[in-house]
């Protein structure tokens, strides 16, 4: 059922220790709409679907109560993303310029970079075509280079 | 070297179109320090263990399969349920087995292979010749009643023997229905661990075998069985 692989996703759109309630809330959600929902094929692109929908909810709330509270430092290893920009300041600005992408492309990037999934896929599981998904993928691409350009710059003459 | 990476090789590997002009930039170093490592172990397993609660919680019964790459008969996969083993499949695609086997038995399917050791080694050493029957209770939920009296019943035939089709249907009290029985094999779930390959054709052919390798694989399961030379 892709549990662990959908975990992945969560923790990659959710940075910090909520995805593990976002995946209880991502599964009991497929087994409820199963019968009524579920496609004969693609069952992978469908589960990533909910998947997208139950981190956008996540997100939103995440946003408004957002403290900010630096995570007490864990042994540094894998840690999540918002726990390595503690370690590394300098990625601070990429995970907020990561986290202020509207949630289509940010879900888009993420399953296209980091999750092994094609346009068709990804398409899927954002209800679009795959030429819009693969939009979705070059324009938080080009955000993320605008809004990071003066950083980046800033730290390249430093060097 | 003061070259400047080409903006437009970096979109053209991000986008998939040209993958082996990924060059470091900052851009994507960064990304990569953030999101490459996905979650740790740990968290991993501490996520499996509320999954795995808040499904009990809400009394979605887990069904668990495990995939075996390599046995005489090929890869295959294999399902266990709280009532017994409900799956032996050939299918190829792990998607495609985890959508079949999810709407056979409405349950939530969980890929976990120490819930599988023991049905594995079983299988495994049955198909190496060490072992002659199995342990197990088996789940045939979702299947008619009449497909359930036949998938039973063949379990009574005993390794190193077969029967027919017609002689099957009379067994279970439909003389005549020798084609039915027929198809009703050809529905079993759980190939291999019910024998179905132990029923012939009435004309000493071997029938039909709707597992990998069809009928090969069914005259290969009775060889080992020693019902044929």
């Amino acid at each position: 059922m892709h549990r662990d692989e959908i975990f992945a996703y969560l923790w990659r759109l959710i940075p910090d220790d909520q995805a593990e309630d976002c995946l209880q809330e991502t599964f009991l959600r497929a087994f409820r709409a199963y019968e009524r929902t579920a496609p004969d094929s693609n069952y992978r692109a469908w589960l990533y679907k909910i998947a997208t929908n139950v981190a956008r909810t996540a997100h939103t709330r995440r946003r408004r109560e957002m403290t900010r509270e630096p995570y007490s430092p864990v042994a540094p290893g894998q840690l999540t993303p918002l726990e390595t920009v503690t370690f590394h300041e300098d990625l601070n600005e990429v995970l907020q310029a990561v986290e202020a992408l509207p949630h289509k492309q940010r879900a888009a990037m993420m399953m296209r970079k980091y999750q092994d999934m094609d346009y068709e896929d990804i398409g899927a599981a954002l209800e679009c075509s795959a030429a819009t998904a693969r939009a979705h993928v070059y324009q938080a691409l080009k955000k993320l280079r605008v809004r990071l350009a003066r950083g980046f710059e800033r730290s390249m003459e430093a060097e | 070297m003061t070259d400047k990476p080409n903006p437009s090789n970096h979109d053209a590997a991000w986008l998939g179109d040209d993958d082996h002009l990924l060059v470091p930039e900052p851009l994507t170093e960064a990304l990569d320090r953030l999101y490459t490592s996905g979650p740790s172990e740990t968290s991993m397993a501490a996520a499996r263990i509320k999954l795995g609660q808040a499904l009990k919680a809400e009394d979605v019964e887990v069904v668990y399969y495990d995939h075996v790459p390599d046995s005489p008969l090929g890869a295959f996969f294999v399902g266990v349920s709280e009532r017994g083993v409900v799956a032996l499949s050939f299918e190829e695609s792990e998607d495609r087995f985890q959508a079949w086997l999810q709407r056979r038995v409405r349950a939530a399917v969980v890929r976990e292979p120490s819930k599988l050791c023991e049905v594995v080694s079983q299988v495994l050493d049955y198909l190496d010749g060490r072992r002659r029957v199995f342990t197990f209770a088996y789940d045939l939920r979702s299947l008619t009643p009449f497909q359930r009296s036949v998938l039973t019943k063949v379990q009574e035939v005993p390794r190193g023997e077969y029967l027919t089709y017609g002689e099957l249907a009379r067994r279970i009290g439909r003389p005549g229905a020798a084609r039915a029985v027929g198809q009703a094999l050809g529905s079993n779930p759980i190939p291999v661990l019910i024998p179905c390959h132990r029923v012939l054709a009435s004309d000493g052919s071997l029938g039909g075998y709707s597992g990998r390798g069809g009928v090969r694989t069914k005259e290969a399961l009775l060889r080992l069985e020693g019902a044929l030379p």
